[in-house]
């Protein structure tokens, strides 16, 4: 239970570049990250305020700097520069084991030589606790999370799942201030990944403590968080709850990684008119809903060519209409409830799903390939980017 | 291996059929260089020989001689003694090494290769150039290695962990670098010291190589033979109130040798004799002690 804050902190990784500029070998190339004069820029200005008990999750791709950003809250990198606290304290200088803080790591790092028993404990008996106490705690823990009949086992006799569990379990018999999980899932086959998300939402209703978790998998992201924080090249690129980061995502680059199957994107011209905007794309005309309206006039938003986004599952089939496009079925997935539509439209792919509710009859009778398909979309349900680099959402 | 084999397909018939081409210069090799010699060399304990082909049965004799020698006995525990002090002192100071290489110290490669390179030089060589710096050092206070049972004791401890620290830092090295380091980063945060990740955490995980490195050193303790001749060939020796003498920094090896070599010919079995206790010993402490480590092996 406590308040996380983190002040503009930042993390540089001493630069090996100059060295072997000098020796004359080839430069590593980190894609995308900043290369100072100090080293590699990981995290360049990291800023968030976490609440207590809240469920906090960094996504993103590879080297987004969520892992290092947590690792600097856990006190295994040293922050290079700004200011962390946890309940209140500077916690900058402070080592791991005074931070009050448990770890949940992708690997499990369950320690081998010990049985769960013995795992579970390790941190109560470093802390000294009394026998009695860490028997107690350790029966505790091993019961809410349905470990006990192998209490006596050494970690290599359990299956993946059960040592998630026991080093969740590690995590949280001492019930820390703070619990960090860095891809706890991710080794996990598919179906055990879907089963431990559950019960992680389960265990944040029976334990009281703040969680920060570390994913790069957006259901994960999506199905856990009170927030979510996106991050790419250090750099956090929206933080909101799962539905603000939804329907609402500051940027391209949260919108295409928000939301599966990806949000399709269309290069389209925002054409103001006063205060009604419309938007042409191929020969279909949208127009914006009252309240996007109102958001683009708000920051006075002029005609410009823009990135339009639509989520597969905002598209709908439709024919006759005058704002419809056309698109020749390509490809077409049956998922059970609904079909995964891949329409070659305007030189692009575009992805709709189609209920199967709405199919009459097998669906290879409607999108089987080189079919002709007409497609729609409201206006409440698009979403508008500039066309610089940022790709910002322009109604922000 | 043999339920496979004893499938009867084809193939494995085929292999059974040629295994004997293949396997055959190997089993030679081995039973000519090896198996023969072991055997003949036992047969012989048990006989009074000049050469071995004049070997006569003689019984127990030649044991009952070997373990009534007090030469035997000394080197024995003086053996036991240098094998102990060298196994714990090489063992602590080679983890001790390669604990601090592999914390990312500048400069870890270049260490590495110094502290192995003395490992390359051949144990007569070894023994020549440390006994030439201890009695470098030990003249000036008018003394030398060959004077005092001492000296020669601890100097050789200093020429074996000078020697077998580097090799056995390798080993430990490897150990220490499969050790997840989530592991130790677990163990910071559960709340462990520096002392105390070292000792519940990382020890108990590199006891593959702790198995390893004590049972080479144990083994290369008890069968060290060039070093002891070099550094200071077993002396200095003391005259025994029979006459006779012992070599008071001779080893098992060495006393074994001398008894054959240097002694009147007609004790070459007991010499013999000496050399099957030795190997008994040996192989014995060595199965032993790894039977032991293993028990504390974990896997992962």
């Amino acid at each position: 239970m406590a308040e996380v804050s983190l002040r503009h902190i930042k993390k540089v990784y001493p630069n090996t570049e100059k060295k072997r500029k000098k020796k004359g070998e080839p430069q590593h190339r980190t894609a995308h990250l900043q290369v100072t004069d100090e080293g590699v820029l990981a995290v360049p200005d990291f800023n968030l305020d976490i609440a207590d008990r809240e469920f906090v999750v960094f996504v993103g791709p590879s080297g987004c700097g969520k892992s290092t950003t947590l690792r600097m809250i856990a006190g295994l990198e040293e922050i290079t520069d700004g200011e962390l606290y946890i309940d209140g304290k500077l916690m900058n200088d402070v080592a791991p084991k005074d931070r009050d803080i448990a770890m949940v790591f992708q690997s499990y790092a369950l320690y081998p030589h010990m049985t769960v028993r013995d795992n579970l404990a390790f941190p109560l008996k470093l802390r000294k606790f009394p026998k009695e106490e860490i028997d107690a705690k350790v029966n505790e823990a091993a019961e809410t999370l349905g470990i006990t009949e192998y209490l006596d086992r050494k970690p290599k006799a359990l299956s993946g799942g059960q040592r998630q569990r026991v080093a969740i379990g590690r995590a949280i018999v001492r019930e820390p201030k703070v619990l960090l999980m860095d891809e706890p899932l991710s080794n996990l086959d598919a179906k055990l990944r879907n089963q431990m998300r559950a019960e992680i939402i389960k265990l944040r209703q029976r334990i009281n403590t703040t969680f920060v978790y570390v994913t790069h998998d957006q259901t994960e992201a999506m199905t856990l968080g009170d927030r979510i924080v996106i991050m790419k090249d250090g750099e956090v690129q929206q933080v909101g709850t799962p539905q603000e980061v939804f329907d609402h995502p500051s940027n391209l680059f949260v919108a295409g990684f928000i939301g599966v199957p990806q949000m399709n994107f269309f290069d389209a011209e925002l054409v103001r008119d006063g205060d009604a905007y419309s938007v042409h794309v191929g020969d279909a005309i949208v127009v914006p809903s009252a309240e996007k309206q109102a958001r683009l006039a708000a920051h006075d938003v002029a005609s410009q060519s823009i990135t339009l986004g639509i989520r597969p599952e905002h598209i709908s089939l439709a024919s006759g209409d005058a704002a419809t496009l056309v698109g020749t079925v390509d490809v077409s997935e049956m998922m059970g409830s609904s079909v995964h539509v891949h329409l070659d439209s305007l030189g692009q792919d575009v992805i709709v799903i189609v209920p199967t509710t709405e199919i009459e009859g097998p669906y290879q009778d409607h999108f089987f390939a080189g079919a002709k398909v007409e497609y729609a979309f409201a206006g409440n349900v698009i979403h508008m980017f500039s066309k610089d680099e940022q790709g910002t959402n322009l109604e922000f | 291996m043999s339920k496979k084999i004893g499938r009867g397909n084809s193939q494995t018939q085929a292999t059974r059929r040629w295994a004997w081409l293949f396997l055959g210069p190997v089993v030679a090799a081995f039973t000519i260089g090896f198996v023969w010699p072991f055997i003949q060399g036992i047969y012989l304990s048990f006989c009074k020989f000049r050469i071995t082909s004049d070997a006569t049965f003689v019984g127990i004799s030649n044991y009952q001689a070997a373990l009534a020698d007090p030469s035997f006995q000394h080197s024995f525990w003086y053996t036991a003694a240098t094998a102990v002090v060298s196994l714990v002192l090489i063992n602590v100071f080679a983890f001790a090494v390669a604990y601090a290489l592999t914390q990312g110290i500048r400069g870890s490669n270049l260490y590495r290769t110094v502290f192995f390179m003395p490992n390359l030089i051949g144990g007569i060589v070894l023994g020549y150039i440390w006994s030439m710096i201890f009695d470098g050092i030990l003249s000036h206070y008018d003394t030398s290695i060959l004077l005092e049972t001492k000296y020669g004791f601890w100097g050789l401890i200093i020429l074996m962990c000078w020697q077998q620290i580097g090799y056995m830092m390798i080993i430990y090295i490897a150990g220490l670098q499969a050790v997840p380091e989530d592991m130790i980063e677990a163990a910071e945060i559960d709340g462990a010291t520096k002392w105390q990740t070292l000792f519940r955490v990382i020890i108990p995980n590199v006891m593959p190589s702790i198995t390893i490195c004590t049972f080479l050193s144990l083994t290369n303790g008890f069968k060290l033979f060039d070093q002891n001749l070099a550094l200071t060939g077993g002396l200095p020796y003391l005259i025994q109130p029979d006459g006779s003498t012992i070599n008071t920094t001779e080893m098992l090896a060495l006393n074994i040798y001398n008894t054959f070599y240097n002694s009147s010919t007609a004790a070459r079995g007991t010499a013999q004799a000496k050399a099957v206790i030795f190997f008994v010993l040996v192989a014995g402490l060595g199965l032993a002690q790894l039977a032991y480590t293993r028990k504390r092996e974990v896997q992962q």
